[in-house]
């Protein structure tokens, strides 16, 4: 064993290695694609034997193969992110009906934000609605576990599992224990046993959903009841001793991720608690610092934390309902706190219908927690002070309640909920609680701890600066081979109208000005097929579908058999820069690069086309404006489906070449150079002076940022800017054959993931540059 | 608790920074979390990588530390010092880069952007009991001779004030364990430099 900082993903690859994982496969997405480098990398290192991990065409395709592996009883990782989910939701939804043999777990990881993703669907909503059970760590600590976990329940019941961690969990690291070396559990002797369970039909389908309701109903109770899982569904108690050496325990029974609940203070035995905390991802682990921040400010002002129980419900479908009902008892109310949907106030809505308790639930749909987005600390902190100082009501109000009626009605006598106070409901800009300032106000007299926490906030979060600051938005890196590709696009169409379909991928920054040579985004492969709904309803305008070359194998090809088959007149143009750029340069089919080690034959971008009966095809590098020009006027030009390639290596796989230079004799100050192709390694600075400048300022090369790829060298209409002479400026960087830094690609995958522009890992790592 | 914020422009390198200032917490024996951004931001947008360290033996929940509780920011970018501002504490050191890095955005637009503006406005904007202290990474990483030293740089220009209880020696022992061997040397050496012209001054 060895103990290793490692980021989330990095250590539920180990998980997943330490229980035996025998076949791995997935397409990247952030924030998920670690995991997959992470075993190729430790298979590559010889610490990981017997495992198969391939990066495969698409998400359906690699849970395909996953599935096939599972039925000989291998155990298996499939791994996407949340819209991969949705590329491979056809396989999930049958193989839950036809069911595993070898453990089999889905490591889909949702994005709260969204940071990098179309969308901020819930994956826990998806494992319900495919019936599949879903687990959901608060830490990559408990994320680790959860994976061993979900192999183990996988093979219980033959069920796939999906283990689903957010961004804030997969992207955080912490020091682990890990196995120094790893075998694959084997494939059982008898392998795959030929069954008419295997061929799903729609009786057999009929059977299998029996069995899914049953097992849903026998995990639920598992994870209510048996140790194992039950451990991930954590109930503490804190609070409800006045201020004093008392409450400073609370926040540490928060911490103790005990079953048993833990009392505030040994001396004084705490009251009932009436107020509940429901939370799950890492939310859980805001909610357990909020705790913390709000115990700490309330000992320090001499005010009273109200007795509560917090639960983190790990496992969320099918969920617990055993457990959390007895977390529930002798509630009046819970605060829910989830990132995404609301899904665990759904289920404690339905289980408070259903067995009748008596308790009221806050949450999205009462505009108490943030409808979108990412939590905070801070905001779940200020939400659940509010809460807290509802206190006051509920005592008399909710006792009322019950003697008078027994109905299972809060002590909020009017309705009111935080969402009021917090001038927040579901769907309204819910940026952060802070802002809602009257909040404390409607609890009038007795609110007491939701000041101190906004004071506290307000107090250190005093500097503020506030000078204009130019936004800093992502952007195509400097030497970024698609910058040239739009360019010689947009220059071709000239004033021809045009609509300008755009993919998933790092070109959908060509969208930034100036380039703006993206209308729309859509998701994988989308653009070539909504190219031809253009076509079709605004025929007299041309339509280019830009695609990766990624992208194109993933997703594009069924778009341009379509284009071919029913004759729409689009020009795709396919950005061939040999990687997976975007989510950390991985490589794909059409580099014939795999995690396996031995290299296959490229599968050929060109040779699709024409075999798909594409029959105009032009070729250009894209940093040579003048080829790209011709390129693309002639496929433009071409009625019926054509396509250009544009070929050039990512910069994430060759040594840069020297930057470029700007003659401050030459340079007018025209700012062409930035206007035209707005490359991040030319900035203009408004004070230089140079003979043809005539004031108004000129530009210049950012050298550590400029990768050399002369781009620019073709826009200046002065010839201000030049290539550098090979003066030896690249002794240190042997250029890298394209070939060389793409195999350095997929076994350095993990490294080249962390890195745009050869970042990461740069503590002076690099090259010349 | 000791939380540090490092932000930057994706690509200066602040993941690494971040890894080694953790091994460093880890080898004192506290628990530490980080939290990283990686993915789209990462082209040449803000990054933030935060680091928490459970320096008197507390448990860190949250990956992500909260506005006014950084005790240490390091900035690789004036414009991102700036811009995280809120996040430093009330008796917190901010160390920050001085050379600016224009982004598109700004070479396009009317409004000039300038290093000594930003850095004027923050001073301007400190409360009392904060302190910053500016680098200049353009000549330290230059006399390191590689510009992707800058995080080392950095790094050592934080440790040298003082201000976390985390010295030179373990910034050194967690930069050996993090930076591929054949870089380790020039790294270290880089931390000489750094803290030699430092006492110069």
């Amino acid at each position: 064993m060895t103990k290793k900082l490692l980021m989330g993903n990095e250590a539920f690859a180990h998980a997943a290695l330490e229980a035996g994982v025998r076949v791995v496969a997935g397409y990247p997405g952030t924030p998920s694609s670690e995991v997959i480098e992470t075993v190729a990398k430790r298979r590559a290192a010889g610490a990981a034997r017997g495992v198969h991990v391939e990066w495969s065409t698409n998400e359906k395709a690699a849970l395909e193969v996953a599935a096939g592996a599972a039925y000989c009883g291998a155990r298996v990782l499939f791994t996407c992110k949340q819209v991969g989910l949705n590329v491979a939701s056809d396989a999930l939804m049958s193989l839950n009906y036809v069911g595993v043999r070898g453990g089999t777990v889905l490591f889909v990881a949702d994005d709260p934000g969204p940071i990098s993703s179309q969308t901020e669907q819930d994956t826990r909503r998806f494992a319900a609605f495919a019936k599949v059970p879903v687990l959901d760590p608060s830490t990559p600590d408990e994320g680790f576990a959860m994976m061993k976990a979900a192999f183990e329940l996988s093979e219980r019941y033959h069920t796939p599992v999906i283990v689903r961690p957010t961004t804030r969990i997969c992207h955080a690291s912490t020091f682990f224990d890990v196995a120094d070396e790893t075998e694959a559990r084997p494939v059982p002797e008898d392998g795959f046993a030929k069954d008419p369970k295997w061929v799903i039909f729609p009786r057999r389908s009929f059977e299998a959903h029996g069995e899914i309701n049953e097992r849903l109903r026998e995990i639920a109770r598992d994870f209510a009841e048996d140790p194992t899982f039950a451990a991930f569904n954590v109930v503490v108690e804190g609070g409800g001793v006045s201020a004093g050496d008392g409450v400073a325990a609370a926040g540490a029974a928060a911490t103790s991720g005990s079953q048993a609940p833990a009392s505030g203070s040994p001396a004084a035995p705490a009251p009932a608690p009436r107020l509940g905390i429901l939370a799950g991802g890492v939310s859980a682990a805001y909610a357990r610092e909020a705790l913390a921040i709000i115990e700490r400010e309330a000992r320090a002002a001499g005010a009273v934390v109200p007795a509560y129980r917090f639960m983190q419900v790990g496992t969320p479908y099918p969920f617990p309902a055993d457990a959390v009902a007895r977390f529930a008892e002798g509630l009046d109310v819970v605060l829910v706190l989830e990132e995404l949907d609301y899904v665990l106030e759904d289920e404690l809505l339905r289980l408070a219908g259903a067995r009748r308790l008596p308790v009221r639930v806050l949450g999205k749909l009462t505009g108490d927690a943030r409808g979108r987005g990412e939590n905070t600390t801070e905001d779940v902190a200020l939400r659940i002070a509010r809460f807290f100082d509802m206190r006051g009501f509920l005592g008399e109000a909710s006792r009322n309640t019950r003697s008078d009626t027994g109905e299972a009605r809060s002590g909020v006598a009017t309705g009111t909920t935080l969402g009021k106070t917090a001038g927040q409901n579901l769907g309204e800009d819910a940026s952060s609680a802070s802002e809602g300032k009257n909040g404390a106000c409607a609890v009038s007299e007795r609110a007491f701890l939701a000041p101190l926490v906004e004071k506290a906030c307000a107090e250190v979060a005093s500097s503020r600066y506030e000078g204009p600051l130019p936004v800093r938005p992502p952007v195509l890196c400097a030497g970024c081979p698609h910058r040239g590709s739009f360019y010689a696009v947009k220059r071709a169409l000239g004033k021809r109208d045009a609509v300008l379909c755009g993919d998933i991928g790092c070109y959908t920054l060509g969208n930034a000005k100036p380039l703006d040579a993206v209308d729309t985004c859509l998701c994988m492969g989308a653009g070539i097929t909504m190219a031809q709904g253009f076509a079709v309803a605004e025929p007299h305008k041309k339509q280019v579908a830009f695609v990766g070359d990624s992208t194109f194998f993933a997703s594009g090809l069924t778009g341009i058999v379509n284009a071919v088959y029913n004759g729409h007149d689009i020009t795709v143009a396919v950005l061939d820069n040999a990687t997976t750029a975007m989510t950390g340069s991985q490589p794909h089919p059409g580099t014939g690069v795999t995690l396996m080690g031995p290299k296959r034959k490229p599968v050929s971008i060109e040779g699709m086309l024409r075999a798909m009966g594409v029959e105009c095809i032009t070729f250009a590098d894209p940093l040579n404006l003048e080829e790209s020009l011709g390129a693309a006027r002639e496929a433009i030009d071409f009625e019926g489906p054509s396509a250009i390639i544009f070929r050039s290596p990512c910069i994430q796989l060759k040594k840069p070449e020297s930057a470029v230079l700007i003659s401050a004799d030459a340079c007018t100050g025209c700012k062409k150079c930035i206007t035209e192709i707005g490359c991040p390694g030319i900035g203009f600075d408004a004070d230089a002076q140079g003979p043809r400048s005539k004031g108004r300022g000129q530009a210049f090369v950012d050298a550590s940022l400029c990768n050399g790829c002369a781009l620019c060298t073709q826009v200046c209409p002065f010839e201000a800017i030049t290539v550098a002479a090979a003066n030896g400026a690249n002794e240190e960087a042997t250029p890298a054959t394209t070939e060389g830094a793409k195999e350095l690609a997929a076994t350095e995958g993990a490294k080249a993931s962390a890195g745009s522009q050869g970042a990461p890992s740069a503590v002076a790592e690099g090259g010349a540059r | 608790m000791i939380n540090v914020l490092l932000t930057g422009v994706g690509g200066q390198g602040t993941v690494l920074a971040a890894k080694v200032l953790a091994q460093a917490a880890q080898s004192k024996g506290w628990q530490v979390r980080t939290a990283e951004t990686i993915g789209m931001a990462q082209r040449g947008g803000s990054v933030i990588s935060h680091v928490r360290m459970g320096s008197d033996g507390e448990q860190v929940h949250a990956p992500l530390l909260t506005r006014g509780t950084a005790d240490l920011v390091i900035a690789f970018e004036p414009g991102e010092a700036a811009r995280v501002l809120p996040f430093l504490a009330p008796d917190g050191v901010l160390v920050t880069a001085t050379t600016p890095v224009q982004p598109v955005t700004a070479a396009l637009s009317k409004e000039p952007y300038r290093a000594a503006d930003v850095l004027r406005g923050i001073k301007g904007a400190l409360g009392a009991r904060q302190v910053l202290v500016p680098v200049d990474d353009a000549a330290l990483t230059e006399q390191a001779g590689n510009r992707k030293a800058l995080n080392t740089v950095l790094l050592t220009c934080a440790i040298a004030q003082d201000h976390i209880p985390v010295t030179v020696e373990e910034l050194k022992g967690a930069l050996a364990a993090c930076v591929k061997p054949r870089f380790v040397e020039m790294n270290l050496q880089a931390v000489d430099k750094t803290l030699a012209t430092l006492s110069v001054r």
